[in-house]
């Protein structure tokens, strides 16, 4: 018993295991309710709502028509799905003993994730998804603008991972000579207490929410804490699948997504066949490529994409607050720009919605992108394999440099 | 739970409070200043630092000399360089 809630609870999951799930369990979402998962559009309600809260008549805007503001979060799927991951992180940070409140030491770190937040938020709006409905949860509904929006967002996160690699933006570590004592104070208990607590009133909402007649809310509020569950579980990054290939060739999350996303096409495949469903497909314009290279840069900047903030927030770390709040604030942006600056009419309208199985047939599509998928995967591999901080793919010593350069 | 003494540590980098991916970017940077055979300690608090600077130390050539240890809530690497 106690081996196993070490297990289950103490370690992190194989994030491959984790992505597999992800991407099986959105299926199944998708085939219950009809729609994807994915949070950055209820963020944008979320900024309509706080907007209408401060007097402005959002009703016309033609971005909150075309999202769709009915009722409020908590009448919506899209925002149990929201909820449904927070409190399915907290459950599992909580179980696992490990809520501390974490300040960053550089102050910068502030300012960074919040204007990353907005940068990120604008950016995954404009594409009309984040990493989820357009990446994660996109692709496997052989929607074209995922694939779009997937090769922009590694375009900008090779730029964000630039700019924080520069010297005035990741700020000194703190090096001491010699070791630094531990208090080895052992935590207190008090907080699996409260995760199975927190776990057992959220699984009677769940329960509320069925007995009561929104059968769909209970759903996505079930399928939300899987989620949170999943990505704390499994530490799941989206920033980092991309980010970390160009700092240090780290592949592993870039593979486990890749994995989890070609579980998921077969999935979802099979959910569209089977229940006779048009997939979701979204309008891939020029607004794709951009967005989708703002949210790559935008990431990068605030340490997390909207996804990995919600369960890193849940940890405790801070940082992601102001990250969380620019997010919404860039959301908003967005929905006001989309037409009141002409964004639509100059990045959108152009646009039409692709859907892979229109052009080339279930099969096709089904085979085009696994075929894609997988030489993703070998490049991800080779990648982490020959790819090395500081020194990219050229050959060289990249230990040591002490040999050359002192101490600082 | 209770140490074994640490190993005689040369420098110790401490990162707690700061998240990804700066943890694995310091830790990197501060062994390339160090001399081949010294040992450095890195105390985290980010929970993805379990997994991300083990595996980015090993890759890029550095001993890590003992299993990563958590103590409460935060995380110990004695790394060689």
């Amino acid at each position: 018993m106690k081996t196993l809630y070490a297990r289950l609870f103490q370690n992190y999951w194989s994030p491959y295991l984790v992505m597999a799930l992800a991407g099986l369990f959105s299926a199944f979402y998708f085939g219950i309710t009809g729609t994807v998962w994915a949070v950055t559009g209820e963020f944008t309600r979320l900024a309509g709502h706080a907007m209408a809260l401060f007097g402005a008549d959002v009703s016309d805007w033609s971005y909150f028509k075309l999202i769709g503001m009915k009722g409020t979060t908590f009448t919506r799927t899209d925002g149990w799905i929201v909820w449904g991951m927070f409190a399915g992180a907290l459950i599992m940070v909580l179980l696992n003993n490990n809520f501390k409140i974490r300040t960053p030491r550089q102050k910068r770190r502030w300012a960074q994730g919040f204007a990353g937040g907005i940068v990120a938020g604008f950016g995954a709006r404009l594409a009309l998804g984040c990493n989820l409905a357009a990446f994660f949860t996109g692709v496997p509904q052989f929607s074209l603008h995922a694939w779009i929006f997937m090769v922009a967002t590694a375009g900008g996160t090779f730029l964000g991972a630039k700019l924080v690699a520069a010297a005035w933006w990741k700020g000194k570590p703190v090096v001491t000579k010699g070791a630094i004592a531990r208090k080895a104070a052992k935590p207190s208990n008090v907080q699996p207490v409260l995760g199975a607590v927190a776990a057992v009133a959220y699984a009677g909402l769940i329960a509320y929410l069925f007995a009561s007649g929104h059968r769909m809310l209970g759903v996505a509020a079930l399928f939300g804490a899987l989620f949170g569950i999943l990505i704390e579980r499994g530490q799941i990054c989206f920033t980092s699948a991309f980010r970390d290939l160009w700092i240090s060739g780290r592949a592993t999350m870039t593979k486990a997504i890749i994995v989890g996303m070609a579980v998921s096409s077969v999935a979802t495949l099979a959910v569209i066949l089977i229940n006779g469903m048009e997939p979701i497909t979204k309008i891939a314009a020029l607004s794709t490529l951009v967005g989708g290279l703002l949210f790559g840069i935008g990431i990068v900047m605030a340490g997390g994409c909207e996804t990995g903030m919600m369960y890193r927030l849940m940890e405790g770390q801070i940082v992601f607050l102001p990250v969380f709040i620019g997010n919404v604030i860039g959301a908003g942006a967005l929905a006001y720009a989309w037409d009141h600056m002409g964004v639509y009419d100059t990045l959108v309208a152009s646009g039409s919605k692709i859907n892979l199985i229109d052009v080339l047939g279930s099969g096709g599509a089904l085979a085009a992108t696994l075929i894609v998928l997988a030489a993703g995967f070998a490049i991800a591999a080779y990648w982490q394999k020959h790819y090395r901080f500081k020194n990219g793919f050229k050959k060289g010593d990249n230990a040591h440099a002490a040999k050359t350069t002192a101490v600082r | 739970m209770p140490q074994k003494q640490p190993p005689s540590v040369d420098f110790t980098l401490d990162v707690r409070g700061e998240s990804c991916p700066y943890p694995v970017i310091y830790t990197l940077e501060t062994l390339q200043q160090l001399q081949k055979g010294q040992l450095l300690q890195v105390v985290a608090d980010c929970p993805a630092s379990l997994r991300n600077v083990p595996e980015e130390v090993v890759k890029h050539g550095y001993v890590l000399e003992r299993e990563p240890e958590k103590d409460g809530r935060e995380l110990y690497f004695y790394i060689r360089a």
